[in-house]
């Protein structure tokens, strides 16, 4: 009889650790149920991913880490604000961790990409940002979008700035040169039309400007009743300052057209806030149950107001959950099924997931910045003067048919 | 016309503070003759420490005063207790000291200022704008080219001007004979870096009122910086204020006919005059 050699004993070892070991890990893996955070730690929205982290910790432990009786695993990993960074680890995250539920980004250019590894590996992406190809032209079943569609946005700010200002007809536009520009641009001139507006200027700025001056001083020649802005984060915070420095604001008023509430005010001074007007998926003063109970909760935690980027997390991640509770499933495809026609009633009010198109049908909401001797603390930006939820006309619609699993 | 006269000043406005950057980069190059990553971190340091010292003082200029030479203390440390361990190892190691040291100022930033930035109002003589008869131009930024523009010649002066400014240049061409002359070489790279650590600090310092402060500002600035010293040519001083105004007319002008290209031609101005010159405007290596 042949003894057995050193390399025999190690395949059998191997052997046994598969037979044995492996399936009790497969057992704890088909129990606990993956859910992706992708938030961006590095690159343009570096400021954003671990504020959208905050958000949707919350609502995870609001269910003490569980749906359906079982655990939840929470993991997150840094898109780097990339569509090549993203979509890999995203990939990494589904075929290593067995994450089927996939949160975020946070950029709308990089959303639509992985949108398409959602599609691919048929895991349920929920997102939340301005492009309207998610719920339009690029629809499919594994993609939601929570924000408000840039339609609903456009049609708020216009209709409720021309209410209160019904003379400024003459528009300047500052857009951020990606999808989430073009999609609010698009319909603010539309809907502008009915107001009878005119466009005297629309310039587009690469993602991450910081040099403002120059495209200001190009605004300034045309001389606008109003400038609107169509960019987000630090683009808009730059782009408000540079427009107060040379002196528009506050003669003429500025929109935040698709603004993060909280996260950008907090970085203008109270002077270079007068006369700015925003337009927000979120502000913190909403007057709902759900609100006020997170923005208490938030504060309580963080010492400061939560701004559009927690609470749309926070909101996407509650949405998710209710889906598992709806399905009693947590199988990808009975999710989605749960999800079509959901309605609740969360942060921003009632909430309804179009069926058709995967476009959250909810409030939009405007607001006037306050001067700097009406403000009651250091966080009381502004007042909600108004919130609009006219969903996108049906000829607007790209998402013809939304197709199968 | 005049809104091109318009822009043109605007871009001669932010080339200033460009050819300050890199001026205090391509000095820092020259000498050490390796690229100093963590340019652009001194320079979001000088920022927040003139926002810091203005907000407890009360006083923007005194503010203008402690926060570039506190930018310039800390170069001083740096090279005096970091880079000049590393001369003996050679470049990679100096290389790899300056990124690492990029990285611990951007996190230092954030652990001590938070992740959130906030806006500095310029002092109130220098609020609002003055009517130049073809543009209204906003008083901080006039006062800003005016400062940047005296600052890049004080430098310059010295450096051409001055015994030490002499060996300094010198120290650019030819360390060993420079070295060989008698001259403390050490005290030379400490000095020179301490004052391209002021230029970052100042420049920084000086940008507040107009972009504020955030955490990423540093790498921001340090992409622009490095285009400035290539553009000129490494090492050259006069090289580096011909970029900094080039490149800053430049992007106002693309910015006034296609704003989407405003970024990227920085770079196309810089990759067609490495084409045709590879030592940059003014280099002769």
């Amino acid at each position: 009889m042949n003894k057995l050699s050193r390399r025999d004993i190690l395949k059998m070892g191997a052997g046994a650790a598969a037979g044995l070991g492996f399936p009790a890990i497969i057992r704890a893996q088909s129990k606990e149920i993956v859910i992706l955070g992708l938030w961006d730690a590095t690159g343009a929205f570096a400021d954003v991913g671990p504020i959208n982290d905050r958000g949707m910790k919350m609502a995870l432990e609001e269910r003490g880490m569980q749906v359906l009786g079982r655990p939840i695993k929470y993991i997150t990993r840094d898109g780097a604000t990339q569509a090549g960074t993203s979509t890999r680890r995203t990939e990494e995250a589904v075929d290593g961790e067995g994450a089927k539920f996939v949160i975020g980004p946070w950029s709308s250019g990089v959303a639509l990409a992985v949108s398409e590894v959602a599609k691919r590996k048929k895991v349920l992406h929920l997102f939340s940002g301005g492009t309207e190809d998610i719920s339009g032209s690029r629809c499919h079943r594994y993609s939601f979008q929570w924000a408000a569609s840039p339609y609903t946005a456009a049609k708020t700010v216009v209709d409720s700035f021309m209410k209160a200002n019904p003379k400024a007809k003459r528009w300047h536009l500052l857009v951020a040169d990606y999808a989430f520009g073009w999609s609010v641009e698009k319909y603010i001139k539309e809907v502008g039309k009915s107001h009878g507006l005119e466009f005297v200027g629309a310039d587009r700025h690469p993602l991450g400007e910081r040099e403002f001056s120059n495209y200001v001083q190009k605004a300034a020649a045309n001389k606008p009743d109003v400038v609107a802005m169509i960019n987000f984060g630090l683009d808009a915070v730059s782009g408000a300052r540079e427009i107060f420095n040379f002196g528009l604001t506050p003669k003429i008023p500025l929109i935040m057209t698709w603004s993060s509430g909280v996260e950008e005010l907090v970085q203008l001074s109270p002077e270079i806030r007068e006369n700015i007007w925003v337009g927000s998926n979120f502000y913190y003063t909403a007057d709902t149950p759900v609100a006020k109970a997170f923005v208490k909760s938030y504060q309580a935690k963080f010492g400061n107001p939560p701004g559009y980027a927690p609470s749309a997390s926070y909101s996407m991640t509650r949405l998710l959950l209710a889906g598992f509770d709806k399905a009693k499933s947590a199988e990808v495809q009975d999710v989605i099924k749960a999800l079509e026609g959901i309605e609740v009633n969360d942060i921003v009010g009632h909430m309804r997931m179009d069926a058709a198109t995967h476009q959250n049908i909810r409030p939009y909401f405007f607001m006037r910045c306050k001067s700097k001797s009406a403000m009651k603390h250091a966080t009381d930006f502004a007042d909600i003067i108004a919130t609009g939820d006219t969903p996108l006309p049906k000829e607007y619609g790209a998402c013809k048919d939304i197709g199968g699993f | 016309m005049s809104f091109v006269a318009a822009q043109i000043l605007n871009g001669i406005a932010t080339g200033m503070l460009y050819a300050l950057m890199g001026l205090g980069l391509s000095l820092i190059t020259g000498i050490l003759n390796i690229p100093n990553f963590a340019h652009g971190a001194l320079f979001a340091v000088g920022a927040y420490l003139l926002a810091s010292a203005a907000n407890e003082i009360g006083n923007f200029w005194i503010a203008l005063v402690v926060a570039p030479l506190g930018v310039a203390l800390l170069g001083l440390a740096i090279e005096y207790v970091g880079i000049r361990r590393l001369y003996a190892v050679g470049h990679d190691y100096q290389l790899l000291f300056t990124f690492g040291l990029a990285l611990i100022l951007s996190e230092s930033i954030i652990l001590i200022w938070g992740p959130v930035g906030y806006s500095y109002l310029p002092p109130p003589i220098l609020r609002g704008g003055l009517d130049l008869g073809f543009t209204f131009y906003p008083k901080y930024r006039l006062f800003v080219m005016v400062m940047a523009g005296l600052l890049v010649l004080v430098t310059w002066l010295f450096l051409e001007k001055t015994r030490y400014g002499a060996i300094m240049r010198a120290g650019i061409e030819n360390k060993e004979m420079v070295s060989l002359l008698g001259i403390d070489i050490h005290k030379l790279f400490t000095v020179a870096f301490a004052l391209g650590a002021y230029l970052a600090g100042i420049a920084g310092a000086l940008t507040v009122p107009i972009r504020g402060v955030n955490p990423g500002m540093g790498v921001d600035m340090l992409g622009i910086a490095f285009v400035v010293v290539a553009l000129g040519g490494l090492g050259n001083l006069l090289g580096a204020i011909a970029a900094g105004l080039i490149i800053g007319v430049a992007q106002a002008l693309v910015a006034a006919y296609w704003t989407e290209a405003s970024t990227v031609v920085i770079y196309a101005v810089m990759a067609a005059v490495l084409l045709v010159r590879p030592q940059g405007l003014f280099g002769i290596r």
